[in-house]
């Protein structure tokens, strides 16, 4: 010391004494990072870090995951089970076995007077691999219903949809790794700064190590367009206009990979055919990108030596979302950007395991990719579980969008919601709360209890989080990545692992078959499941000590990689060989069609939404986190400061925001981030955007539109705004 | 390093985290020495330990005592919130603190727009203005990193600190009671590691080295970037890289009526007034009411004594008739002891202000550089004096000694009061050579670099002035009080003339205040001007028609003559007492700090306001209290 005091002061730093280091990946997001949980002498988690040796995220955490942590012990936990008769009588506590007797009661009672599919059950991509896989089998094999599936259709099922019609099969084929081969990189809809940050600190890395040309698609100025080499801020929903531009400008100058296209693909007469009608001169006018930018990306884009693509919601989440894809894949395809260091199509995916429940959830089939629709794959697994064949259905049911519906309309009675929150995250929420009041019977099965769609349920099941469990993730990459149990759960809540197979013995087909009490018996069971001839989701050669030591494999991973010493696969379709009947991949011709409600004079404002950092999806966990929470502790909205100023709208005010399915009061942040035409609100509120969004589905793959829709905006009492936007924040 | 271990660093620690070489040169820009052993002439050892957590390892850094600092690359900053959460889970910070807070600028026009995200914690100056504030020497700066550490056990929570550093960065928990802030992780720096917020950046935006080494690929080391406060203040320890074109305005979300335009040379950007409430006066009476109202009370009764106390000498001494008679007669034993009451009332409100109220004996541990120290022993001194001088004047109080004669059969006439004389004036200098002192560095305590709309000699008139008027007030009262109508007149009229010189005082120091504070000037106090004739501006013209009033009213009555003029007297005294409260509380809300841009939410007074107001806190954590 030299300057202060001549007697020393103490120096207390807060100290956190770690007995032992627990192997964990984040539940947040895809991105798939690695997090060591610093365990106290108390058994309580007293730190955690980011994984230094963990190849995906290098050390680096996101606020969300640097203080994870403080999930475990956040308010509005779920304490025990409860039960009510209606739901407007209150709840009262009751054992385990209660809870799931009745409820597994109740079931059975509604299929027997409804039919089998009158029961849904609507999972998530927030649990590990193990328990969607046991949950598949519960709901396929014992339950038996059709009408099963994942919010993962609101986040990711496009990408699904668009890589299936174009390569055959799911799994995005690049990796991260890309970022530090590639020459031209591309984001379509994708706030990757604010989405996966770490993401784009790997991104970031490569750029400053080697620089090269970044474009950025996107309606908005995020931080991530601002410092693109090329920001195109396009007109919402017409991504696959500029797509098919661009096509049209490579095929014209001939700067295709005719070769490749030529070994390795179908239809590229259609694709040319269709993308005559889009030269950029046309183009133009409906994506809001001048002609001159569109032809220099084009070019920009297939003559760099390796090209990649990376979108997120801005492209899934519209109706021309599988298309999009598919448009995407289009562009890789025909200028020989997949299978290649650099050169790829990578969608990066929403919930940290919506590729677990893909691969292994059998929301979409049977596990491992298997099609209800092809009888040898029913066999297979009728087989593994001990089941009947002829009890599987012989094509897939509805998808969560569609189930939603098939309450209003009274064909399901009952529902199982797993892990989701649709009162807050699904489109047109005054529709929704319609739905739900209909139904004979809900459980919700969640870890906190004061979710927003309690308020509907009979029956709600506290489950366990995070690393009060044990488990796998699949990252965006497809790294499947382990998190070991670390502590036990809250309460009386229980692993969802746990609730599925107790749920399991309620059902008579169970008796026959085999439900493992132990996680790393179900991932051996789904390891034998992933062995087949020309299967790329093989991760026979991975078990739990192997994964922690390589801190996440890819897939492809056999037994004879393990035992070459291998770290996995970064990229599919290397040898340029697609999960397709003859091998090629698919070019899909995309026409597009604006069924999108567009701004008129009536709704003059683009509604677009979208995440912020510090939030995660409707906040149930984020939002209970106090440095967290305090980044936005309550709804807003971006707009332009000119739109503003004509309708006499101040910085900080509230305003009612219209569109034709309801309203929401909305406080204003003013900004040039958007255009005068737009506004911008995250949708992770409760009582907010949803009462706003029209979301129109994807024809192919299900997923709503959230951010295309119209709205105007009122000017409405302060005091009465603040008290409805103080009483909306209850959740 | 001996001894167990500080930081539990990992043998994997990735190189980002690892501190890099110290750069070449050996004084930083300001010409220092970067070297801080060096700086002292080598009075210091090397190899000293921290004692971190007690702990008597030193760490094995080579360049453990050198001058350390941050370097934000500005063009990189994603605003993420990465370094922030990073710094709360190691530091275990609640919600409602922050040791380190990003915010921003941003300018342009879509979609030709800039967002500029600024993260900042403590700069660890070289001129560190929180330790020299601090009145309890909770502060020290080591020769190890440079690093201004501070001790929330020896604070007791007067927030001193938090007005007198320009980056917000030390942080007053109204719930502990005491301040804490960055402590610059010198757990990990003693292992070879970069702060906890410097390895959690993913924009590769925050880095952290000795002062003046520029990180790899970086090629500036700048000293400010728009929206950073003045570097001269503290000379910070703080480089920036920042080389996109910004746009010519860069505006602010927070409510703070403030926005930054490039300078006409080209080169960096000058404060200016964003007036974004538009130029609508209303009266926000209800706001005047803030968490400085003890200081209020403390400023003004302080202030009151001292004039009390000084009127009659200087009046004396300036031969002024009917004070000499003041000094001499009656009244002085009694305004000696009011001065005593209202400067203890005063020190209790001040006591009432601090977090820890129970340490306020700690206050007098900085006399060395403190103002708040120099400024409390000050009031003290001029307490114990003007105590100590009633006494000695006690013998020569005719009406005392009648009273105590008759009531008690004792007195002090006894004693020879001409004999205490030159002790009387001993003691009575003493108290006010205290209270000069005292005053003086209370108004040293507002002259704020990081405050700009204090910092102006208006502080000054305005102290003096209110000491002045509202002394003779108090001690008019006394004289009538013991001398009846009749006889106080003739000082009521010479004080009338005392109480339109502090008036005028007053009022010539606002004026310039107001010259210095007009909307083309280039700092924050153009904002407070601005707060002050808008959000305020009703209660404003109405302190300053009543100012005009009392100089009126003050002159009438030193003119004047009849009944009328005592009545006159009471209106004053009422109306300057309205006044000095108005002016005081509207000087301490309106004040508008240099402090860092915040964000919509976070660092947005305008909205924790609000929120407050509606309750939000009470629903949902938002960080607020």
């Amino acid at each position: 010391m030299f300057f202060g005091r001549t007697k020393r002061n103490p120096v207390r730093i807060p100290s956190k004494p770690v007995v032992e280091w627990k192997y964990s990946t984040c539940n947040y997001c895809s991105t798939g990072c690695a997090i060591e949980l610093g365990i106290g002498s108390d058994g309580k988690v007293v730190t955690s870090r980011g994984h230094a040796e963990a190849d995906v995220n290098r050390g680096k955490l996101c606020i969300k995951g640097i203080l994870e942590q403080e999930l475990f012990e956040s308010p509005g936990r779920g304490i025990e089970p409860l039960l009510r008769d209606t739901t407007d009588r209150p709840f009262a506590a009751v054992s385990w076995d209660k809870a799931l007797d009745a409820s597994a009661g109740k079931i059975k009672a509604i299929q027997e007077k409804y039919g089998r599919d009158s029961f849904a059950v609507v999972s998530t991509g927030q649990l590990l691999t193990e328990e969607f896989y046991t949950l598949g089998k519960l709901v396929r094999g014992c339950i038996g219903t059709n009408n099963y599936d994942g919010n993962t259709t609101l986040c990711m099922a496009s990408a699904v949809s668009g890589y299936k019609r174009s390569f055959g099969s799911d799994g995005p084929p690049g990796c991260y790794e890309d970022f530090e081969h590639t020459e031209c990189l591309m984001a379509w809809g994708s706030n990757l700064p604010e989405q996966h940050p770490v993401l784009y600190w790997r991104l970031k890395e490569a750029r400053e190590k080697r620089h090269f040309p970044m474009i950025v698609i996107d309606p908005r100025v995020t931080m991530f367009a601002q410092w693109a080499d090329i920001h195109l801020p396009i007109t919402p929903g017409t991504d696959t206009v500029l797509m098919n531009a661009m096509l049209y400008v490579i095929f014209d100058e001939g700067l295709e990979d005719a070769d490749y296209i030529a070994k390795h693909t179908n239809g590229i007469e259609q694709l040319r055919e269709t993308v005559k009608a889009y030269d950029p001169k046309i183009a133009q006018r409906q994506c809001g990108i001048d002609e001159d930018t569109i032809r220099n990306v084009a070019r920009l884009y297939a003559k760099a030596g390796a090209s990649m693509s990376i979108w997120t919601m801005g492209i899934n989440q519209s109706t021309h979302g599988s298309d999009g894809v598919c448009n995407i894949n289009n562009l890789s395809l025909v200028t020989g950007n997949i299978g290649k260091p650099g050169g790829t199509s990578l969608s990066i995916t929403g919930q940290c395991n919506a590729m677990g429940t893909r691969e292994w959830s059998s929301c979409s089939g049977l596990p491992g990719y298997r099609l209800l629709e092809n009888a040898e794959h029913r066999q297979e697994i009728a087989e593994a579980w001990n089941v009947d064949a002829d009890f599987f259905p012989p094509k897939v049911g509805l998808k969560q969008t569609d189930i939603f519906p098939a309450i209003e309309t009274g064909q399901i009675k009952g529902l199982w919601l797993v892990a989701t929150n649709p009162l807050t995250s699904m489109a047109n929420q005054g529709r929704i709360r319609k739905m739900m009041e209909k139904l004979d019977y809900l459980i919700v099965q969640d870890v906190y209890q004061d979710v927003e769609t309690v308020e509907y349920a009979h029956a709600y099941f506290p489950a366990a989080v995070w690393a009060e469990k044990q488990g796998c993730h699949t990252n965006s990459e497809r790294r499947v990545n382990l998190t070991r149990n670390a502590l036990d759960p809250f309460a009386q809540s229980k692993p969802d692992f746990w609730i599925f197979n107790q749920m399991a013995k309620r059902f008579d087909n169970a008796a026959n078959m085999s439900f493992p009490q132990d996680t790393e018996t179900v991932f051996d069971e789904m390891k034998r499941l992933s062995v087949g001839q020309g299967r790329t989701l093989d991760i026979s050669g991975m078990t739990y000590d192997r994964i922690e030591q390589a801190r996440g494999l890819q897939w492809p991973f056999t037994e004879a990689d393990a035992e070459n010493h291998q770290v996995g696969s970064p990229r599919l379709y290397v040898d340029g060989k697609f999960q397709t009947p003859d091998g090629r991949a698919n070019l899909i011709a995309v026409n597009f069609v604006n069924n999108n409600e567009v701004p008129d004079t009536e709704y003059p404002f683009w509604m677009n939404s979208g995440r912020v950092v510090e939030h995660f999806h409707t906040r149930t966990r984020t939002g209970k986190i106090g440095n967290i929470n305090k980044f936005s502790p309550t709804p807003y909205m971006e707009l332009n400061p000119d739109a503003a100023a004509e309708l006499g709208i101040g910085h900080g005010d509230y305003v009612r925001t219209i569109s034709r399915r309801g309203d929401a009061v909305v406080m204003v942040q003013l900004t040039q981030r958007v255009p005068p035409n737009m506004v911008f609100i995250p949708f992770h509120y409760h009582d907010c955007v949803n009462r706003l969004t029209l979301g129109l589905l994807d024809p192919y793959s299900r997923q709503p539109a959230f951010k295309q829709c119209a709205v105007r905006l009122e000017k409405v009492s302060q005091t009465l705004a603040a008290q409805l936007n103080l009483q909306r924040r209850a959740f | 390093m001996s001894g167990v271990q500080l930081w539990d660093a990992r043998p994997t620690e990735p190189d980002y985290a690892k501190l890099g070489p110290a750069p070449e040169c050996t004084s930083n820009v300001y010409g220092r020495s970067i070297d801080l052993i060096d700086l002292l002439d080598n009075t210091v050892p090397r190899e000293q330990s921290l004692y971190i957590n007690d702990n008597p390892a030193v760490g094995e850094n080579p360049d453990r005592n050198k001058q350390h600092a941050f370097y934000f690359t500005a063009d990189n900053c994603i605003g993420c919130h990465a370094c922030e959460s990073a710094c709360a889970e190691k530091n275990e910070t609640p919600s409602h603190l922050a040791f380190r807070s990003v915010g921003y600028v941003e300018g342009g026009s879509y979609p030709d727009f800039q967002r500029m995200n600024i993260s900042m914690a403590c700069n660890h100056c070289d001129d560190p203005v929180c330790l020299k504030g601090c009145p309890t020497n909770a502060y020290t700066k080591h020769t190890e990193y440079g690093a201004v550490l501070q001790d929330p056990d020896t604070c007791f929570g007067c927030g001193y600190c938090t007005w007198v550093c320009p980056y917000n960065a030390p942080q007053l928990d109204p719930v502990k009671g005491q301040v804490s802030k960055c402590n610059m992780c010198v757990d990990r720096l003693e292992v070879g590691l970069k702060p906890a917020c410097v390895s959690a950046c993913v924009g590769n935006a925050l880095d952290f080295g000795v002062v003046e080494s520029v990180p790899e690929n970086r090629s500036q080391a700048k000293t400010s970037i728009p929206g950073f406060p003045d570097p001269s203040i503290s000379q910070p320890n703080i480089r920036f890289q920042q080389r996109n074109e910004l746009p010519d305005e860069m505006t602010r979300t927070d409510s703070a009526p403030v926005k930054y335009r490039r300078s006409a040379d080209g080169d960096g950007y000058q404060t200016v007034l964003d007036p974004k409430k538009g130029q609508a006066r209303s009266w926000s009476m209800g706001k005047l009411y803030s968490h400085e109202n003890p200081l209020v009370l403390f400023t003004l009764l302080t202030q009151a004594a001292i004039g009390l106390v000084f009127i009659p000498a200087i009046g004396a001494l300036l031969g002024v008739n009917a004070l000499q008679q003041v000094l001499s007669g009656d009244a002085f034993t009694f305004l000696l002891v009011t001065a005593f009451l209202l400067s203890a009332g005063g020190l209790l409100m001040s006591t009432v202000h601090l977090g820890k109220p129970m340490r306020f004996y700690r206050g007098f541990n900085n006399l060395r550089y403190s103002p708040v120290s120099r400024e409390g022993l000050g009031v003290a001194i001029f307490m114990a004096f003007a105590v100590i001088t009633a006494l000695v004047s006690l013998p020569r109080n005719d009406l005392l000694n009648a009273s105590l004669e008759s009531v008690a059969g004792f007195s002090f006439a006894f004693l020879d009061g001409s004999a205490l004389t030159p002790l009387l004036f001993t003691t009575l200098t003493l108290a006010l050579l205290g209270g000069a002192a005292g005053l003086f560095y209370m108004i040293k305590c507002y002259l704020i670099p990081a405050r700009p709309f204090w910092n102006h000699w208006q502080t000054a008139s305005a102290f003096v002035g209110n000491g002045l008027s509202l002394g003779a007030l108090i001690l008019g009262a006394i004289v009538l009080l013991l001398n009846g109508v009749a006889e106080a007149m003739p000082v009521m009229k010479t004080l009338a003339i005392v109480i339109a010189i502090g008036i005028a005082l007053e009022a010539a120091g606002l004026l310039a205040h107001r010259h210095a504070n007009r909307p083309d000037a280039q700092h924050e106090g153009a904002a407070s001007h601005y707060v002050q004739v808008t959000e305020f501006g009703k209660t404003y013209a109405l302190r300053n028609t009543l100012m005009i009033a009392n100089f009126g009213l003050a002159v009438f009555v030193s003119a004047g003559s009849g009944t009328l003029v005592l009545f006159a007297w009471m209106l004053l005294s009422l109306s300057i007492v309205c006044t000095a409260l108005l002016g005081r509380a509207l000087f301490y809300v309106l004040v508008i700090p240099t402090t860092m841009p915040g964000a919509f939410f976070w660092r947005n007074k305008g909205f924790a306001d609000h929120a407050r107001e509606i309750g939000l806190q009470k629903v949902v954590d938002a960080g607020l209290v």
